[in-house]
């Protein structure tokens, strides 16, 4: 990208500005990977296997409410176990649980990452300006 | 192969190409300062790129600083796809290895609460599943070791190796995870060289052009 003679930036990189541009690219794969993870528990994605696992739980839960106390089948890994109506619900519930946590954890990350990389965007953009591109294609 | 190898063969591999641009003469050790733990080596930051190009003789000309840089950088890209796939070969084992773990544990409260019977329905092909009774009273599990083994364990005994694997392979993936950072960072700080080389090399061909016509 050829810049205009008045947008030319004669700033010097130094080393802690090098440091400072890893730090974003960091932080900015991370921040994909963070969004992927989250995407997986909530959102419905192309594989078919991949359903919003929440809403499985939850469908599950309704499922299991509304039937009518006989065995129903658990699945473990590869195998389904029979078991009771309050088995599955408490595992349900408990799955629900943890998957949340991990939800509320992710968006956390989501939000710090966000925050350092509006810190580093004002350092580097206040140092280099036109001369550098922070911005997610 | 360890990773600082790769790169060696590959620079070796390099000088034997007959070019005219002497890339071989810059050394990797010139650009390169250090290594991380696993021996990936670190791109040389350049606090003053005319004091680098004149640290060599003859003093380097911008091309040949660019061409060793972005040899570099190619290298670093390539190791990059390497680390990823194993990166994505870990995410995928450590749910296996979970499933298994969870598996067992089932099995292990369905024994403490008394139970001796199980009912199961496993996959016998892809769309069936079939009827099975486990006998939990016996407390043994089969585990798959791999190579075709599989080898008889307690309850006990199995989640003790299926922990083990787990928190190895929790350690791996962090170990590659850090070196995909590692490696992404000395990606970003050779671009950046090879940019300020440029510029550098604009600046001062300008330069010499004004002191020239005046």
């Amino acid at each position: 990208m050829i810049l205009a003679k008045d947008e030319e930036n004669d700033a010097e990189v130094r080393r802690e500005d090098q440091d400072q541009i890893n730090e974003f690219g960091m932080l900015n794969a991370r921040l994909h990977e963070v969004r992927r993870e989250a995407d997986r528990l909530k959102v419905r994605s192309a594989r078919v296997l991949d359903h919003k696992l929440l809403e499985k739980i939850d469908d599950a839960s309704t499922e299991l409410m509304m039937g009518n106390g006989d065995r129903v089948m658990l699945r473990l890994g590869g195998a389904m176990f029979e078991a009771t109506e309050d088995e599955a619900t408490e595992f349900c519930e408990a799955e629900v649980e943890r998957n949340q946590e991990t939800l509320d954890k992710l968006s956390e990350e989501e939000g710090g990452i966000l925050g350092r990389q509006a810190g580093l965007k004002e350092k580097l953009y206040g140092r280099f300006g036109k001369s550098i591109n922070l911005e997610d294609k | 192969m360890s990773s600082s190898e790769v790169v060696n063969a590959a620079v070796a591999a390099d000088s034997g190409n007959s070019q005219e641009e002497p890339v071989a003469n810059i050394s990797l050790e010139s650009i390169t300062e250090g290594k991380n733990d696993r021996g990936i080596p670190a791109t040389k930051f350049l606090d003053d790129i005319e004091l680098f190009a004149n640290s060599f003789k003859p003093p380097a000309s911008p091309e040949l600083l660019i061409g060793a840089y972005s040899d570099l950088y190619s290298k670093f890209k390539a190791y990059e796809q390497q680390l990823e796939q194993k990166r994505a070969t870990y995410e995928e084992k450590l749910p296996e290895i979970e499933k298994s773990i969870t598996l067992v544990r089932h099995l292990k409260e369905k024994k403490e609460a008394g139970e001796s019977g199980v009912v199961t329905r496993y996959n016998l092909a892809d769309t069936i599943y079939s009827k099975a009774e486990v006998d939990c009273s016996q407390g043994i599990v089969n585990l798959w070791l791999g190579a075709n083994v599989m080898l008889e364990y307690t309850y006990d005994e199995a989640l003790e190796l299926l922990t083990s694997k787990q928190t190895v392979a929790k350690k791996d993936f962090k170990e590659v995870s850090e070196d995909l950072t590692f490696t992404r960072n000395q990606i970003i700080t050779s671009e950046v060289n090879i940019s300020r080389i440029y510029n550098w090399d604009i600046r001062r061909k300008r330069e010499s052009k004004r002191a020239g016509s005046n």
